[in-house]
């Protein structure tokens, strides 16, 4: 069930918190195992079928765990055989359900082979439970895991606030908290989690999904062949970075707030991602548990390897004199090949591994601007704010004209977006605004727009305000930096001006301000819409 | 000041001086509680350098799982000074 749904709110969501409640009384096993299986049922809501596909793969890892804490320590190379098979099993299992049909329409591409394969259908949150379950295994092949049991096991592939979207966690961080956690309700986190749902449910129904219902058409056309003009496209690739950055982020502050009811802080997601002043900065603060995946996973092992074996060579590694071959072996091909997976994670298309590569390319350029920067003027003071304005410009410019991409349906619709926000198809202003503007607009090569102009300015109204909360507002985890809202956040988070003076307090004006967004959140869920992120 | 904590401040300035050469920036002094993101610059891909790096400049190698969980400097100067060899390095002279 949607977390923005009356069945969950109203029915699921107080009946598993009471049950918690109550059987914590019995003591944690009980209220753990009520955890499981209220998961279980929020799991089966959609489609029963999806827990006969979910459990068997809980067991199957749970078993090869297991063997491989046995064989670990004594017979090292079969625990590599192991490792390497529960993570075949897991990408095989991850790539029946998502990439079937994807191949066999490469295939058709390509070699013009018939699709044999017409519908398979997706297990909800597949990508990312199958992400924990290989961390998992290559965790406790590592030795970061000791000790571990099947009610754990299920508990942290199932715990449901994270359970279809993530954000993703490590058994690591999540076990000891629930085997420290008080298993009741207590005040101060019902109120905290109760507040981070509050501002992820008002995020989701009321910003996201109102900048939706102008993006949606844009694309719409642009797929059916329309070319967008300037502004039109600017708005589709500005308002969809908005909509899915208020759509995800609200999704991960519910999450959050439904995880901090049961007194389990879960790790941060988003922390202002459209205000990084690079793209590497960007990717620490967008979908920030993904990144770390990626890098602890994909990233730092093949480049620590290529690097050392560089090294054992006597050839040069990235540093002050990089050479070429070292750009190129060091940087470039791990980068692209981890954005490369990152895209084909996101989905079974075309346009999603562009985009990942797209990003991967960003990435290169920057860390290859800073290794420049480094080696041609070592003593240029940084952070200068003509630096820090163009490094932000760049930065959101890059990442909205990626957005178009990751949106369109097809490659095809991404291009004729990129045209228009290039200005090829020319520019257009609502006929109200053309009118009044005297000869100037004609002289210019501007044209009159006769469709929906009132439509076309609430959107770049709705634009600016989402804009101007993204770029200018505190973030959640900055409003509630003293109560730790995600793992790990600092009160100091919470240290700047504006945040200072807006902090979350158990007050009674912040009662009354939640209570108006959470209102106007709930009473947008009779459109019901759902998350981007749950085709994932 | 102790035979540990000797060790622990000479393991530190080597690290710093490291990082300060990996960023071009001679700035830089890390403590035991200095964390990847209190040093602007210090990427992942400086991250993996300086692992290599360090590795180099102390003889050892650090287990994958170690890399990717290493909470601060604190930790890194730890399991440094773990895998050093028993009085091998200067300033770690023997306990009384």
């Amino acid at each position: 069930m949607l977390f923005n749904s009356y069945v969950f709110l109203l029915a699921f969501l107080p009946a598993t918190l009471i049950g918690f409640h109550l059987t914590g009384r019995f003591g944690r096993d009980a209220a753990l195992l009520w955890l499981i299986a209220a998961s279980l049922v929020f799991y089966a809501w959609w489609r029963p079928l999806n827990v006969l596909l979910i459990a068997p793969s809980i067991l199957i890892n749970y078993a090869i765990a297991r063997a491989l804490l046995r064989v670990a320590a004594p017979r090292p190379r079969l625990a590599r055989v192991l490792l390497l098979g529960g993570i075949l099993f897991n990408i095989a299992f991850l790539g029946y359900f998502k990439y079937a049909l994807f191949l066999t329409s490469v295939a058709h591409d390509v070699f013009g082979t018939n699709r044999l394969l017409t519908a398979v259908v997706l297990p909800l949150g597949i990508s990312f439970i199958t992400f924990q379950k290989i961390a998992f295994l290559v965790d406790v092949h590592g030795g970061r895991i000791s000790r571990f049991s099947l009610r754990d096991y299920a508990l942290f592939v199932l715990f449901f606030p994270q359970l279809v979207a993530g954000p993703i966690v490590h058994y690591r961080e999540m076990m000891p908290q629930f085997h420290a956690a008080p298993c009741r309700c207590r005040a101060e986190d019902l109120a905290v989690g109760a507040s981070l749902f509050c501002f992820g449910l008002f995020k989701k129904g009321i910003l996201a999904d109102q900048i939706a219902t102008y993006v949606s058409p844009l694309y719409a056309a642009a797929a059916g062949g329309a070319h967008p003009a300037l502004l039109d496209a600017w708005l589709a690739a500005l308002g969809f970075t908005l909509q899915i950055y208020f759509d995800f982020s609200g999704y991960t502050d519910m999450a959050l707030g439904l995880a901090r009811c049961f007194g389990i802080r879960l790790p941060m997601n988003f922390n202002s991602p459209l205000r990084a002043t690079s793209i590497i900065e960007f990717w620490l603060r967008w979908h920030v548990s993904l990144t770390r995946f990626l890098t602890a996973y994909i990233y730092n092992p093949l480049s620590l390897a290529l690097t050392r074996r560089r090294l054992a060579r006597g050839k040069a590694v990235i540093g002050r004199r990089t050479t070429p071959a070292a750009f190129v072996t060091l940087l470039l091909f791990p980068t692209l090949l981890t954005m490369f997976l990152s895209g084909l994670w996101h989905g079974a298309g075309y346009q999603y591994v562009l985009w990942g590569v797209l990003h991967g390319v960003f990435l290169c350029i920057n860390h290859g601007w800073r290794l420049l920067r480094t080696r041609l003027w070592p003593k240029a003071r940084r952070g200068t704010w003509p630096g820090t304005a163009a490094g932000f410009t760049l930065t959101f410019l890059a990442v909205v004209a990626a957005m178009a991409l990751f949106r369109a349906p097809t490659v095809g619709t991404a291009l004729r977006l990129w045209g228009g926000m290039a200005g090829l198809n020319g520019t257009t202003l609502p006929e109200a605004i053309y009118a009044h503007l005297g000869p100037l607009p004609a002289a210019l090569g501007i044209l009159p727009d006769w469709s929906g102009g009132a439509q076309s300015l609430e959107a770049w109204a709705w634009t600016a305000v989402l804009l101007a909360i993204a770029l200018g507002l505190p973030n959640t985890l900055h409003l509630l930096a003293a109560h730790e809202p995600a793992l790990g956040v600092k009160p100091q988070a919470g240290a700047g001006w504006l945040a200072r003076r807006l902090q979350w307090t158990p007050s009674a004006a912040w009662a009354v301000g939640l209570a108006v967004l959470g209102a106007a959140g709930f009473l947008s869920l009779g459109r019901l819409s759902e998350f981007l992120y749950w085709q994932f | 000041m102790s035979v540990a904590a000797n060790s622990e401040t000479e393991i530190l300035a080597t690290l710093s001086g490291i990082l300060q050469d990996l960023l071009g920036d001679e700035a830089i002094h890390l403590t035991m509680q200095t964390e990847r993101q209190d040093v602007p610059g210090w990427d992942s891909l400086a991250y993996v350098n300086f692992i290599v790096a360090t590795e180099m400049a102390f003889g050892i190698r650090f287990k994958l799982a170690d890399v990717e969980s290493f909470p601060d400097v604190g930790a890194i100067v730890r399991a440094i000074g773990a895998m050093r060899p028993p009085g091998g390095a200067p300033g770690a002279a023997p306990a009384r």
